[in-house]
């Protein structure tokens, strides 16, 4: 009861207190400045004076009097500023009477040096806080590896005599301090001596109590200048990286790490790895953080013109260096690593490096099954191969770009690649006739060794004029391949059939390539109007190649054997020159025209380099005028159709124009065609996109057609031979008619948002190829059509579950032995799950079980690829993973391709590696994210 | 000497005073998509650390926008005058329903956006800002300007605000305005995107200011509007995707 009363007694005194100020005041006064003159027009505000929020604010008038009118009588921060002058702000405390008239309030002008040097030249932030002017000394520019000293020398108010002693507004600095803290000791200039300009962001210089006030307590009134240097936070800086090591059963081993280090201009990685579990390189994550920002490679197509595509940037999964790519057959062992070195200021310039290499030993021992059908019979092979191979590429990548200025810039690309490869192999062909009897076998033992060398180069000078829309671009390319081949051939042809004898033929083959190409483009565009643009292009280049096929038999003193060997010099010339109008405006781009091209093609062919010529040099000249069209329509609602149609030329590879015939497996030989014209066809593709990005849902479709005007096939020519058992000849011909179509669709709807997500893709691809075996056309129908759908479900952030289905089906169809149509199936089921069972432990498993069905041939094979893993992360920051994996918990790993074309249908079955487990231990710089991944963008 | 130098810095403001209080303010809009990144707390360290490096310094992605101004009204839109340097052309995409209207006679605000592939249009009075007036001077486009500060708690964005002591008008970009001068800059989330006012012209207006005809949308209020923007956060955050995606930044 007591505390009621003394509560009530103690809210009536406040009452009464606040009884004695009205509800409502005003406020005004009259701003002036040091010399007493009224200020002109400044800016009065009232601030809530716990938060500075802005409540009021007014323009006082020319003679620098304000006036607020029926404020509510509270306190208020009154905060003064004009133009040349430091704010000012005060406090004003709730008044007594109704005006509060605060009279003359003095503003200070902010010295000359500062208004001009800081703010105007310097475009630097000036901030008051209380005595105290600070501003960021990053903007004063000084020559690189200048000390802070030479730094204030250029600071106004700012005085650093000869011997580095300090003055601000006059008055000596006793006091240096970094980041508020003593710099060694208390000699001011150690730090303004020492430190380097570049680390400093901040200046500030205020007048603290002296040493004798802080310790006394006692404020003397004296107070000295500090000053105080703030460094840069270089939070853009710093090296991460990661290192694994697995050990598993079976010998089996892993191990890869890569370092970054980088700062705001620079990155640069090393990456390596090394295993026996058929990675031949690292995956496209890890290759894309070894990249850096290099990963998007710029669009630079030096080929200007139609069919040159464009786009500013796309994601380069590698270019053949470190990704992996095991095609899933044999077993390899591999090694590979790289550096690679990235250079942006943001600014002009752009500079990037990176050289890789990698080994692969494959040790491969693959069956194939292939049935060939001749227009009344059918005959089978059936191989086992063993090959061994080491292969290795050393490759070097380096780009610059350099902004000359706005208006110009230039981009220089070179790329080498030195590769060598070692390969051994011994294949057994079984021949078979129709009723699957055996009738020969052909051994074939082949050694070979190659080396190629391979460099792109170009450079592409880009120019704006200063009319909008108009602009000019140049590019020069220089290309070089060398290619070197040596074989040691052995085969041997025995047949079954007591009456016929067996063959062998040993060889030894060389073959020397060479081609070097010299490019150059040219584009010219210009704005007609704001929405219709003109450009005109050409294309120009010249490549000049020499092949050489020496074959030498070692049993006659490895004399030349002519008849197998050949050499060729050849000249190619291509030019084009077209030009194009182009429409672009709210959403409609499209663009039309025309180019005439030629090609001019010029070879010679003898048996041995400087013998004489096995025919007539060959000259041909091929001149074609092809359209373009090209249209895209961005639609309301997120919409995008496109369309294109154009008329593709290609040129006859100088091989199929060799007027002899070269083969290497005895039974299979190939011709030349010297009288081939250019592959001719159009080609319509169009495709429609739909995103609604509220839901997150997509689904695009795209097709494209192309028709053969003329198409280069290779007739076949099967015939039983008495010495080889069946000899095969194929030459390349033009062939009239033929098309492909194919389709393509994907989509993807949440079903319960961020929950439960279905996507689905497919396709339908149909093509008609129409080839001649033995005089007689065959025209082979293949169909194929695929579909996948996936669901993957997150019911909690600790459990991923995954559940999708494929089904590919393949159709083919013989117009000269309808009987033999195929159907061949591949369709896959697969589930997988992730979940987080404890904070810092995962499990992980996948099952995909694969069926491969071909009715025709009663194959059928099922195999269920089962893996598992656990893994724990451990320390601070998650910073150590430890891994147990079990990989095809089953065994029964096996590569299966089934495919077929033209007359033959073919399956393929390799070993490849099945079970084994492994246990890792990896170690992360950054930290290993202690959640399961919810997506996969970056 | 100096007298006289100060007497036309103080003359500066005046002139501006006397003219007519019209014309347009072209700013120039840095999107810097790493910085976005940097600002999405419910994204693990390792993601956003990975971002900033593969995007390394490409992550800038710069435009231009328009501000037409008259005594007390304000319109803002996207400009078709193209700030990344384009060489040979290139594609126009559809433009999008964008602009922000403010009455200050009237207290209303006018805007049109698409936001998640739907036009919405917002009538409502206005409610500027809880804006804080810092001790800071800078320079923008040849005005000293000061600094002020406004936190959005919706989009979790720090604002920072610098307006010209000499321009009087409460205006400002992309929606923002209540200060005793023009914003001259606005800087998001410490330059995750920074609108800088690079070019202003004093003069008189034909039908920049009107409001564009024959917009259709959903009509609704700032708060339904905000309503819609917190559930989409919400949903981003949850599925762990930038919601700014498909969704206008401020």
């Amino acid at each position: 009861m007591k505390r009621f009363l003394g509560l009530g007694i103690m809210l009536l005194a406040l009452n009464i207190i606040y009884a004695q100020n009205p509800a409502k005041v005003t406020i005004k006064g009259n701003v002036i400045d040091t010399s007493n003159a009224p200020a002109p027009y400044p800016t009065v505000m009232l601030l809530n004076p716990t938060d500075s929020s802005l409540i009021n604010f007014t323009r006082a008038d020319e003679k620098g009097a304000f006036e607020f009118k029926n404020l509510r009588n509270v306190p208020y921060l009154l905060k003064i500023s004009l133009l040349s002058y430091q704010p000012r702000q005060f406090m004003v405390p709730a008044h007594d009477k109704e005006i509060n008239d605060l009279g003359q309030v003095k503003i200070k002008p902010i010295s000359m040096e500062l208004m001009e040097v800081v703010i105007r030249s310097a475009k630097a932030n000036l901030s008051f806080r209380g005595d105290t002017i600070e501003y960021d000394a990053s903007t004063f520019k000084v020559p690189p590896g200048s000390t802070v000293e030479d730094l204030l020398r250029r600071l106004p108010g700012i005085d650093v005599d000869a011997d580095g002693n300090i003055k601000s507004q006059g008055k000596d600095v006793k006091k240096v301090t970094v980041d508020g803290k003593t710099f060694f000791g208390d000699d001011p200039k150690a730090a303004t001596k020492n430190l380097g300009a570049e680390t400093i962001s901040k200046v500030q210089v205020f007048n603290e109590k002296s040493e004798q006030a802080k310790i006394t307590g006692i404020d003397d009134g004296k107070k000295e200048k500090v000053m105080n240097l703030e460094l840069k936070a270089e939070f853009k800086k710093g090296t991460f990286g990661k290192i694994t090591g697995a050990l598993g059963d079976q010998e089996r081993w892993a191990a890869r790490g890569n370092l970054n280090s980088f700062n705001t201009k620079e990155q640069f990685s090393i990456i390596g790895f090394g295993n026996n579990i058929n990675q031949t390189g690292v995956n496209w994550e890890d290759y894309g953080e070894f990249k850096g920002q290099n990963a998007f490679s710029d669009y630079d197509n030096g080929d200007f013109g139609f069919n040159s595509g464009g786009g500013r940037f796309y994601y380069s999964s590698g270019d053949g260096g470190l990704t992996n790519r095991f095609d899933g057959r044999g077993f390899t062992k591999n090694y590979g690593g790289g550096a690679n070195y990235n250079f942006d200021n943001g600014k002009k310039s752009k500079f990037n490096a990176s050289y890789t290499y990698n080994q692969t030993d494959l040790n491969l021992d693959e069956f194939a099954f292939r049935q060939t059908f001749l227009p009344d019979t059918t005959f089978f092979n059936n191989d086992t191969t063993n090959q061994g191979e080491f292969r290795n590429n050393h490759i070097l990548n380096s780009r610059l770009e350099q902004k000359i200025d706005s208006n110009n810039v230039i981009i220089i690309k070179a790329n080498a690649r030195i590769s060598n490869q070692d390969a051994a192999s011994l294949q057994n062909q079984f021949f078979s006739n129709s009723l699957e009897k055996a009738n020969n076998r052909l051994s074939v033992d082949n050694n070979s060794n190659r080396d190629t060398w391979g460099l792109t180069s170009s450079l592409i000078f880009r120019h704006r004029f200063k009319k909008k829309g108009r602009a000019f671009a140049l590019s020069a390319a220089f290309n070089q391949n060398q290619n070197d081949l040596n074989e040691n051939f052995t085969s041997l042809n025995r047949f079954f059939n007591a009456t016929s004898f067996t063959q062998q033929i040993r060889q030894l083959n060389r073959d020397n390539n060479g081609n070097d190409e010299v490019k150059s483009s040219l584009l010219y565009t210009d704005a007609l109007t704001k929405k219709w643009f003109i450009e005109t292009f050409y294309n120009f280049s010249q490549s000049s190649s020499q092949n050489q096929r020496r074959v030498t038999n070692p049993e006659l003193n490895n004399q030349l054997i002519e008849n197998l060997s050949l050499f060729s010099d050849n000249r190619l010339l291509y030019n084009r020159l077209g030009t194009g109008l182009r429409y672009s405006h709210e959403g409609l781009n499209l663009s039309f025209g025309l180019a005439a091209l030629q090609y001019d093609l010029h070879s010679e062919f003898s048996r041995d380099k400087g013998q004489t010529l096995v025919a007539p040099a060959l000259d041909r000249t091929f001149t074609h005028v092809t359209p373009n069209v090209d249209l895209s329509v961005e639609l309301p609602n997120n919409i995008y159709l496109s369309t294109a149609y154009n008329y593709n030329v290609q040129a006859p590879q100088f091989n199929d124009l060799r007027p002899v015939s070269t083969y290497n497996n005895p039974s299979f030989r190939s011709e030349g065609n010297p009288n081939l014209t250019p592959e001719l066809s159009h080609n319509l593709s169009a495709g429609i996109n739909y995103w609604d990005p509220s839901s997150f849902s997509s689904i695009s479709v795209n097709m494209e057609y192309s028709a053969k005007q003329s198409q280069i096939v290779y007739n076949q020519v099967i015939q039983p031979d008495d010495q080889l058992g069946l000899l095969s000849i194929t030459r390349p011909e033009n062939v009239k008619g033929g098309n492909q179509f194919s389709t393509f669709f994907w989509m993807n709807r949440p079903l319960i948002k961020t929950k439960l997500t279905l996507s689905a893709n497919g396709g339908f691809n149909f093509s008609k190829n129409p080839a001649f075996v033995n005089g007689i056309e065959n025209e082979t129908n293949s169909k194929n059509s695929n579909v996948g759908i996936d669901l993957n479900a997150t019911p909690s952030p600790k459990f991923i579950l995954s559940l999708g289905g494929n089904l590919n089906f393949t159709n083919i169809s013989y117009s000269i032995q309808e009987n033999q149509n195929q159907k061949i199936r591949n369709s896959s089921i697969d589930g997988s799950l992730k979940y987080q069972f404890a904070k810092k432990s995962f499990v992980e498993s996948n099952l995909d079980y694969n069926i491969f069905r071909n009715d025709r041939f009663d194959f059928k094979q099922d195999i269920p690829i089962w893996n598992a893993s656990v893994r724990q992360l451990f320390g601070k920051g998650n910073k150590i993973e430890v891994r147990l994996a079990a990989f095809d918990l089953l065994n029964k790993r096996k590569s299966i391709q089934q495919n077929g074309s033209s007359n033959y249908v073919e399956r393929r079955i390799s070993n490849t590696l099945a079970r084994y487990f492994m246990l890792s231990v990896s170690y992360n710089v950054r930290g290993y994210e202690s959640k399961l991944k919810k997506n996969n963008w970056f | 000497m100096k007298k006289i130098f100060l007497f036309l810095l103080l003359l500066g403001p005046i002139l501006v005073f006397s003219q007519e209080m019209e014309g347009r303010i072209r700013y120039l809009v840095v999107d810097n998509w790493t910085k976005q990144m940097e600002h999405l707390d419910y994204l693990s360290k390792q993601r956003r650390e990975k971002v900033a490096y593969m995007w390394g310094n490409r992550s800038e992605w710069k435009s231009y926008s328009n501000l037409f101004f008259k005594a007390n009204q304000t319109k803002y839109e996207n400009s078709e005058e193209k700030a990344e340097p384009e060489y040979e052309g290139g594609y126009t995409g559809r433009k999008e329903v964008f602009f922000q209207k403010r009455d200050f006679d009237k207290n209303t605000q006018y805007d049109g956006l698409t936001m998640l592939g739907k036009t919405y249009l917002i009538e409502d009075s206005l409610a500027a800002p809880k804006w804080r007036i810092l001790n800071d001077l800078k320079e923008v486009a040849g005005h000293v300007c000061m600094k002020a500060f406004a936190q959005d708690t919706l989009r979790k964005q720090k604002i920072v605000a610098w307006f010209a002591q000499d321009i009087l008008h409460s205006g400002g970009p992309a929606g923002f305005y209540g200060l005793p001068g023009m914003i001259l800059e606005i800087d998001v989330n410490e330059g995750a995107l920074v609108l800088t006012a690079d070019l202003i012209e004093m003069k008189k207006l034909t039908t920049e200011l009107d409001t564009p005809a024959k917009i259709k949308g959903k009509k609704v209020k700032q708060a339904d509007y905000d309503k819609l923007i917190k559930a989409h956060i919400k949903e981003k955050t949850e599925a762990e995707e930038p919601w700014f995606w498909g969704i206008r930044y401020i």
